[in-house]
């Protein structure tokens, strides 16, 4: 009965337009004053407590060091590396969209961002050599999205927060399908290209593929940075997130020089207001799940769950659905956020692991950005390519077509997630 | 409400239910105990003021936590080898020095009811640890406390402050090289297969405080409160006693395991560790109260200057 | 108001660079220490930062509660807008007033809730205790475990940064009521396009 009332009242509050993490502090406070078992000052302690917490400083971190390499001279550079090594193959520049996206992607962290930086380059260079519109759009829209797969993935370290999981062993298990799955686009677009014949660059030669290769490799050793780090154990998750961002500093201003000392203050300014809003966003769903818990919610559902029978297979085809469906309205920080903590506990109960459930996850938040009525990517993808939603929709079906089938592989082979990690040893 | 934050198989887990059933024994249902495990409800960081506010009842907080409550004291059973063994430590915990730190709880709202103990701490690494000098420049991690870090630094390692959740990992990176825990923390949290040596230098003790909010146990009518402190005293020896079982277990399972080779130190390696360890009791003294730490030492009849 | 813009700003800039570099030093500390350099890792080792991580977690605490409202002022909280969207202007109107309304109603009642928190937990008794009255119920609050700062002191980041949030609020529906505008944020800004491109083509919603 609890669960409905909240549920019912967060949803209303939410359809109003209102920022997401208010209406889940809303529900809070109005369930709170409504029962007297859980004192309303617990509320202020929780709001500061919730994000108390040393691996959640991995957020405002990650997206610092992702503002410093978010810039067009970044996204040029990729696009030339990439072009370099794969035009010259069927739907050349397309192609080298793709793999421009996910390198984009990995280092910058946010997946419109990408779209906007790598389509507003790469867009109007495949129009003048030949391709159509559509083609276009749909891979740019799609291959965006790989940021959060590819680590370092903000979305991950939030997964992990909400679970307590390990953001170490997340990261490298998103290493395979990452690439897995910008190579599902890649083949997508190698297919089409062929099919109906686009054009192909002509090859680069070993000179010019050198020093595209050079020049983009100061924003790739972001990841190398990150990920060796971890492993090695030079640094925790947190730590090597915090000297990435020192690193990506030094990249952009004293290396690329896209910036000058000068654009420093505002990169940190805007980096620490999109901090600011996913930290409140997770602050009100610690409270959130604070309440979820207290009401006993999430056990009560797993064990009425366990109660009709259902398996693996079907609870996780279900899971997908609804994170599908849950993509229409919200974005992937919030979804996690609020679904992790309701859906662990069962997905514990049926023996899913821990860190494939939460690749799992962030699959389905790929997909939900590229897919209509809301994706976030869609949007900016119409607003650089002038095509509406309706036509950016069709044009993005094969790929999307793609990824959902690449969804269904990771949902349903653990392996594709947990072997690397499992090899490196870090699970 | 009970409140802590260990998973319910441990021995602070089982204890807690254990006063849970005897409390609402002696009560014949008088008094309810929820006890909410793991963390559910506070973390760690939270669970002295949610009691202190009144959002639960009670917890069972390890000492270290009354430190920053603004009791200092309690940061004594922290100090290296101030307690030679269990015998040393119950002369403290359940004798008059014991009673007289729970006391000073209460100026914060706060009423201490028992210790319970966990253990004492061995040390870890990827070598072994002999001498002080096998010390030298070592990550150690050790959870917050100023006697801990004061500790590693008399044995010229680095100390690093990590939360628990985090410390396998780090060992097993090499974040940190080694730690400190008692055997059933190093095996219950898998330590034991990212270190390869341990010593069993029992220097220091970790154990809990059960607490109350003050204001809710002072209202409680005076035979339920009497029914409740003895099934605490009943909880407390039971507690006390798988502690020890756990420990001794634990470290069987390490052994078996062929993870982590133990070390027995020999007695003179003993003696130069406590020596290297003993100027941390004087660099403490003015945090800790010197007529305290004094006090301990007539209770247990330990000579510092041996 | 242009004053507190700024310092607002200005504020939040320092505590996300102050953090960054406290835990880049305490890293470089951390492997420094651990090299044999002689008398120069005595002196490093003599260096305590144990305490980085706690100030990197009250840095960005701030930095959250701070930002949070600066985000107000950007539009930047992401919220569900497509029933929103759908409905005529009218009903769009008395929808987003009252959920502005409600976003004032909840960060004013968390800046009082988080006011209280701050009076219980240790500034009542200093308040009390320096004025030489009796402080009856009221405790010294706690410290932070490693910096041994008041907690009273770190937790006053709640109703100081919720009281600001609620302040940008009411300010956003103000502008709402005169001029139907709210702030937006476009979330795929890229910086450096502009200079690469013909006009035509660079074409986000800004
Ligand atoms: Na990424
Ligand atoms: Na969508």
């Amino acid at each position: 009965m609890s669960a409905l009332i909240i549920f019912g009242l967060l949803i209303i509050l939410m359809l109003t337009g209102m920022p997401i993490s208010i209406a889940l502090g809303l529900t809070v406070l109005t369930f709170l004053f409504t029962t007297p078992d859980v004192p309303i000052e617990a509320v202020a302690l929780k709001l500061f407590t919730g994000i108390e917490k040393f691996e959640i400083m991995a957020i405002p971190f990650f997206i610092l060091a992702g503002n410093f390499l978010t810039h067009g001279g970044v996204a040029r550079r990729m696009i030339n590396f990439a072009s370099s090594m794969v035009g010259h193959w069927y739907g050349g520049l397309g192609l080298a969209g793709v793999i421009a996206c996910a390198l984009f992607a990995a280092v910058s962290g946010s997946s419109p961002a990408t779209v906007v930086a790598i389509g507003s380059i790469l867009l109007p260079a495949m129009l003048k050599a030949g391709f159509p519109k559509n083609f276009g759009a749909g891979v740019i829209t799609t291959s965006g999205a790989l940021g959060i797969l590819i680590p370092p993935s903000i979305v991950m370290v939030m997964y992990a927060v909400a679970t307590n999981s390990s953001v170490g062993a997340l990261f490298m298990a998103g290493v395979v399908p990452g690439l897995m799955l910008a190579g599902f686009l890649a083949f997508t677009t190698w297919y089409r290209a062929r099919k109906f014949d686009y054009p192909r660059q002509p090859k680069a030669d070993m000179k010019m593929r050198w020093k595209a290769f050079r020049e983009s490799i100061w924003g790739l050793l972001l990841i190398v940075v990150v990920m060796g780090g971890i492993y090695t154990g030079i640094f925790t998750p947190t730590e090597a997130a915090a000297m990435s961002a020192v690193y990506a500093f030094i990249v952009a201003v004293f290396v690329y020089k896209d910036m000058g000392l000068k654009d420093v203050p505002k990169v940190l300014l805007n980096s620490a207001s999109m901090s600011a809003m996913l930290l409140y966003i997770i602050t009100n769903a610690v409270m959130f799940s604070f309440i979820l818990t207290s009401e006993q919610i999430p056990q009560t559902l797993a064990d009425w769950m366990l109660a009709q029978g259902m398996n693996a297979i079907i609870f996780l085809l279900a899971v997908n659905i609804l994170l599908l469906v849950a993509g229409n309205f919200m974005e992937p920080s919030s979804i996690v956020l609020i679904f992790a903590p309701i859906l662990f506990p069962m997905a514990m109960k049926l023996g899913i692991d821990p860190i494939h459930f939460g690749i799992i996850m962030v699959v389905n938040m790929e997909v939900g950005m590229c897919h209509p009525p809301v994706g976030l990517n869609l949007y900016v993808a119409s607003g650089i390519t002038k095509m509406g939603i309706t036509e950016l929709t069709i044009a993005v079906w094969p790929w999307l077509l793609s990824m959902l089938a690449f969804l269904v592989l990771v949902t349903y082979v653990p392996a594709i997630s947990l072997w690397f990690p499992k090899l490196l040893g870090v699970m | 409400k009970f409140s802590h934050v260990v998973a319910p198989d441990t021995p602070k887990g089982k204890a807690a239910e254990k006063f849970k059933q005897l409390a609402e024994e002696k009560t014949k249902g008088a008094v309810k105990v929820e006890v909410f495990p793991n963390s559910t409800l506070y973390k760690d960081k939270e669970e002295m003021e949610a009691l202190q506010m009144g959002a639960v009842q009670m917890l069972a907080p390890s000492l270290a936590k009354f430190g920053p409550l603004g009791v200092k004291e309690f940061e004594a059973f922290d100090l290296p080898y101030i307690f030679r063994n269990y015998d040393d430590l119950h002369k403290v915990t359940q004798g008059e020095v014991g009673k007289g730190l729970l006391a000073k709880l209460e100026a914060k709202g706060v009423k201490g009811l028992a210790y319970w103990d966990n253990g004492f701490k061995i040390m870890s690494a990827n070598k072994p640890l002999k001498t002080p000098d096998d010390f030298k420049g070592l990550k150690m991690r050790i959870q917050s406390s100023k006697v801990l870090e004061a500790e590693m630094r008399a044995l010229g390692a680095n100390p690093q402050v990590l939360p628990f959740s985090e410390t396998y990992q780090a060992l097993q990176t090499g974040v940190v090289d080694g730690t400190e825990n008692p055997p059933s923390n190093l095996y219950t949290q898998k330590m034991h297969e990212v270190q390869k040596n341990a010593t069993l230098t029992n220097h220091g003790y970790l154990g809990y405080a059960v607490i109350a909010n003050k204001a809710f146990w002072d209202k409680l009518p005076e035979d339920v409160r009497n029914s409740l402190d003895e099934a605490l005293k009943e909880s407390t020896d039971y507690a006390n006693q798988i502690a020890k079982e756990e420990n001794d277990k634990a470290l069987e399972a390490v052994k078996a395991s062929g993870k982590t080779e133990i070390y027995q130190p020999t007695e003179d390696e003993l003696k130069a560790l406590q020596k290297a360890l003993a100027p941390v009791h004087t660099e403490m003294a003015d945090r800790i109260g010197k007529d305290l730490i004094t006090s301990i030492y007539t209770a247990t009849g330990f000579d510092p200057s041996k | 108001m242009k004053w507190l813009d700024r310092l607002e700003e200005i504020f939040i800039t320092f505590l996300i660079a102050a953090a960054t570099l406290v835990i880049f030093v305490a890293v470089v500390h951390r492997y420094a220490s651990g090299w044999h350099l002689g008398a120069f890792q005595d002196f490093l080792l003599k260096i305590h930062l144990s305490w980085a991580q706690e100030l990197c977690i009250i840095l960005f605490v701030w930095m959250a509660k701070f930002g949070a409202a600066y985000g107000v002022r950007q539009g930047i909280h992401v919220g569900v807008d497509v029933l929103v969207n759908r409905l005529n202007p009218a009903k769009r109107r008395i929808i987003t007033i009252f959920a502005l309304g409600a976003c004032i109603l909840f960060t004013g009642v968390v800046a009082i809730l988080g006011a209280m928190m701050v009076w219980e937990n240790g500034l009542a008794y200093v308040l009390l205790s320096s004025l030489g009255l009796e402080t009856g119920e009221h405790y010294e609050g706690p410290t932070t475990p490693d910096l041994e700062w008041p907690t009273w002191i770190v937790y006053l980041a709640v109703p100081l940064g919720s009281s600001l949030m609620c302040f940008r609020f009411i300010q956003v529906l103000v502008t709402y009521l005169r001029t139907g505008e709210m702030p937006h944020h476009d979330h795929g800004h890229v910086d450096g396009l502009d200079d690469e491109l013909e006009p035509s083509v660079v074409g986000p919603k800004s």
